[in-house]
């Protein structure tokens, strides 16, 4: 009898592509509880692309169902997996010239990882997820995860310049390349950043990268009222300032962060990069508002804090994201829509029940927000939330849950060209996502 | 269907006056601003979002294939119709439907000219930021379709990055909106996927684009160089520096000699290289960039670095480099742009590289390109109506891509594969990663209505026609 949902067949085929000591049926080293107790899994690490490919062929053919892996970052409870492809071997360094600000790696490194690459060369890998030192290149695409850097530098799509892939049928490919400026053939980095392993697995990509910013300094605007905050933020909008961040902390976020300073206030936080004079001149622009200025060591761990929210400051180093909260809520909406964002988890807070936090690049239009139960009655906190988003916002605002089983909870309005393009990727559903389609 | 059936119909959905089917009109509709020619068997001016789906649903009853047109000055021979196409040209559908500044969002129709929205939100202090050289007449239906760049490129993106949502219809007929004005949906990013996908996947008729603010000050800077090797090493130097400037431009000196006699630049006639560097964003910090390149470029033996005093000399110089290809004009009845791109720190060796093949193959060869992101666009002169000499021309251009993809670059970066260069894609390309591509496209457009016979490779299609069926429209994909 097998010791797995899975025959002993297809363990040995595992076994003959990626060889004995990379697949294990013990899934404790990933962290078991972060998936279905019932259901036994298969871990392979594949070593390259190739033994991506074979993998994903023998899945196809035999429609087992897979889970591409990076750091697991997020707490999941994934149901119905046979096999966890953890990318944790595919750490190499495909290219990389600091004098043409591109580089190209394995989905296996950590974005610390790469950064300190690229520090080196005193250049940015300008995507700053939660918990860097544990998530993965693969992961942050799939999962199109951004921090505070996201307001200055765009997103993954806007400095993702190839992807090299397994499709979920078996077939290895890429689109993109490595050079900054690219039309050739479709753009399949927009197509793969955000879906969530659900068309693919990503064993490698391409990035722009920046030169770092030299000096830096963040302003910080208390203000009163979340009207008052988005004002503030209006002005920065409207001003010739161009900050690498612009943040929102909610009174409730900033408790959670720091506890010892807990307050009612709203605040701006502006990050700016540039010599004294630059500075000098967002001081003259941001005006009376700014209460306090932050730089060095101070700013370096405020900024942590935000990228890691609601993770306790002292909780960075750790494995996993030990907090009473639950799922982070990704909202992304047009800027002007941001105060009904802000209205509506303000008054889910407001009902008690439930403890909501949140912060987010709110110069981008987003919000990112975590729901505690306080009342030991709430069946879902983040299910409260979402069902309230549900109601206020546009058909064709983004929601994300990235820890969710459905990263989507909030249906997108294209579900038909969705699934031609999941049928056209993974006819055989071996990376999961169907049923949400 | 028959042509005039097919003509009738389409008149009954668009209007009378919406559809051209005499050859002395259709003419006007052959060729793009490339090589490629082909008569369309009829134009239609749809009016609507429903009058592109109504046509889309009668192509696929009749079996016409279906080209999207914008205002033709693409490079790739993207627009060119096949045997018995019929294009749907977007004049038109030209209107802006909204300005929302608030959002920093604009709402167009496919038709809308570039620089127009650019004009019509100056007020607001807002602009477009693609800013292809064909910007006066390219439009934005256009650019989505092939992801159009241009000089400001260098810091502010293409035009993916600058599109958040489309309304499409699909080769059903079938409307769908993917995006909107949010900078990210739930879902897949379809808007991302779609844009570049040069009119093979859907046809857009409602674009959402983002707006950005004008910076406070620009400072427009001319590096004058003896040599172009030198220009060509300032390039990586300015970007190795900490710099990325807003453009970044190089005409050699040939090129720029030919530019100053059409249009009085003020570009000096004597020098090897220029480049056109402009800067822009918030005073203090525009002003200490403008003193670092300088230094930048003196380290690299500029001979002068002159900077534009006001606006009206940053437009005389902006008027050199945005006019350059008509200026060659001048010299040769016509000229076969490439749009290859490279690693910046290669631009050195593929500019001698092409100055190799200019003498192997004898021809004229100038560059004027987007140096800053390493998109080169060499122009090679010669007489259309020599048949030799085209195919002369375009080896030139195919050993020039050569080169740019066997040290890591592309064989495009603004203009699209479209007919001139889908049988190179295989430099690129694997078979896998073709089939990909292929099975994608044929999720949406499995019949091959839109578009046929362009981005992929001639090969590629014709196997996959044999194994899908023999429907006339894919006879035109081998066109």
């Amino acid at each position: 009898m097998s010791a797995t949902g899975i025959s002993l067949d297809v363990t040995r085929e595992l076994r003959a592509i990626c060889g004995e000591e990379y697949v294990t049926e013990d899934a404790a080293d990933i962290g078991r509880s972060q998936f279905d107790g019932e259901h036994p899994i298969v871990v392979v690490k594949p070593g390259s692309a190739e033994e991506v490919t074979a993998v994903l062929q023998v899945a196809h053919a035999r429609r087992l169902s897979v889970k591409p892996a990076g750091g697991l970052t997020p707490k999941r409870s994934e149901k119905r997996i046979d096999v966890v492809l953890q990318t944790s071997r595919l750490t190499q360094v495909e290219h990389y010239d600091h004098a043409d600000l591109t580089v190209g790696v394995g989905a296996g490194m950590t974005v610390a990882q790469l950064n300190g690459m690229v520090a080196a060369d005193r250049l940015l890998f300008a995507c700053d997820p939660p918990q860097p030192g544990r998530a993965t290149v693969g992961g942050v695409l799939a999962s199109a995860s951004h921090g505070p850097l996201r307001h200055g530098y765009g997103s993954l799509r806007d400095f993702c310049i190839g992807i090299r892939f397994v499709t979920g049928d078996g077939r290895r490919a890429k689109g993109g390349g490595r050079v900054v400026k690219n039309v050739a053939g479709y753009d399949l980095m927009k197509l793969l950043i955000g879906s969530f392993g659900t068309l693919a697995v990503i064993t490698s990509a391409s990035f722009k990268l920046f030169p770092a910013p030299r000096k830096t300094r963040t302003f910080l605007a208390e203000l009163g009222s979340a009207t008052e905050a988005l004002r503030f933020r209006d002005v920065v909008l409207r001003s010739p300032l161009a900050p690498m961040c612009l943040e929102l902390i909610s009174p409730g976020a900033r408790n959670l962060m720091r506890p010892e300073m807990a307050s009612e206030a709203w605040v701006i936080c502006v990050r700016a990069a540039g010599s004294d004079a630059v500075l000098a001149r967002y001081r003259k622009e941001l005006g009376s508002a700014v209460s306090r200025e932050v730089e060095e060591q101070d700013e370096t761990r405020m900024w942590q804090a935000i990228e890691n929210f609601p993770v306790p400051p002292d909780e960075f180093g750790g494995n996993g994201s030990p907090t009473d909260f639950g799922q982070r809520i990704q909202i992304t909406v047009a800027p002007r829509d941001v105060m009904t964002v802000v209205d509506t988890l303000n008054e889910i807070g407001l009902q008690g029940k439930i403890y909501v936090a949140f912060l987010g690049r709110v110069g981008i239009g987003h919000v990112l927000a975590v729901a505690r139960d306080d009342s030991s009655g709430a069946a879902s906190p983040t299910g409260l939330v979402i069902d309230a988003l549900r109601t206020k916002l546009a058909a064709n605002a983004g929601v994300k849950v990235e820890s969710a089983d459905n990263p989507w909870p909030i249906a997108p309005p294209n579900l038909d060209s969705m699934r031609a393009v999941k049928q056209a990727l993974d006819p055989n559903n071996v990376l999961r996502g169907k049923d949400i389609l | 269907m028959r042509i005039p059936a097919v003509v009738d119909q389409l008149r009954k959905i668009a209007g009378r006056d919406a559809v051209l089917d005499r050859p002395e009109d259709l003419m006007m509709y052959e060729y793009d601003a490339g090589v490629r020619k082909h008569t369309p068997a009829a134009v239609v001016f749809p009016q609507t979002t429903e009058h592109v789906s109504q046509i889309m649903g009668l192509a696929g009853s009749a079996g016409f294939p279906v080209v999207a047109r914008g205002a033709g000055t693409g490079l790739s021979g993207g627009a060119i119709s096949p045997e018995g196409g019929v294009v749907l040209a977007f004049a038109r559908m030209n209107r802006i439907l909204e300005v929302d500044a608030e959002n920093f969002r604009a709402v167009v129709q496919p038709g809308v000219v570039n620089q127009t929205l650019s004009d019509n939100v100056a007020h607001l202090g807002l602009y477009f930021a693609p800013d292809p050289s064909s910007q006066k007449a390219c439009t934005i239906g256009g650019n989505v379709a092939e992801n159009s760049g241009g000089p400001h490129t260098l810091m502010h993106g293409v035009t993916v990055n600058h599109v958040t949502g489309v309304t499409v219809v699909l080769p059903s007929g079938e409307v769908v909106r993917f995006g909107g004005k949010a900078a990210e949906c739930s879902g897949y990013d379809l808007t991302g996927f779609f844009v570049g996908s040069e009119g093979t996947i859907g046809i857009v008729t409602e674009i959402t684009v983002k707006l950005l603010r004008r910076a406070e000050r620009v400072a427009t800077l001319l590096g004058i160089f003896e040599t172009i090797d030198d220009g060509a090493r300032t390039v990586s130097a300015i970007t190795a520096a900490g710099i990325t400037p807003a453009a970044l431009e190089m005409l050699d000196g040939w090129t720029l000699r030919a530019v100053e006699a059409a249009c009085h630049a003020g570009y000096p006639l004597d020098a090897g290289a220029v480049l056109l560097i402009e800067l822009e964003g918030l005073a203090e910090q525009v002003e200490e960039q403008a003193e670092a390149v300088r230094e930048v470029c003196v380290q690299q033996r500029a001979r002068e670095v002159r900077r534009a005093k006001d606006e009206n000399e940053r437009a005389l110089l902006w008027k050199g480099r945005k006019n350059a290809f008509a200026a060659l004009g001048r010299l040769a009845p016509s000229y076969y742009s490439q749009d290859g791109v490279v690693p910046r720190t290669r631009i050195p060796a593929v500019l001698q590289f092409i100055e190799g093949i200019a003498k192997k193959y004898g021809l004229r060869i100038g560059n004027i390109f987007h140096a800053g992101d390493g998109n080169l666009h060499p122009l090679i002169l010669f007489d259309p109506r020599d048949p030799e000499q085209l195919e002369l021309v375009q080896q030139a251009g195919r050993d020039i891509l050569e080169y740019c993809v066997s040290v890591g670059g592309s064989i495009t970066g603004e203009h699209g594969v479209g007919l001139e260069k889908r049988d190179l894609m295989p430099l690129l390309f694997t078979d896998e990663d073709l089939d990909v591509m292929l099975s994608l496209r044929n999720a949406f457009n499995a019949a091959g209505v839109l578009n046929p016979g362009k981005l992929f490779p001639t090969t590629r299609v014709c196997a996959e026609t044999r194994g899908a069926s023999r429907n006339p429209v894919l006879a035109a994909e081998g066109m």
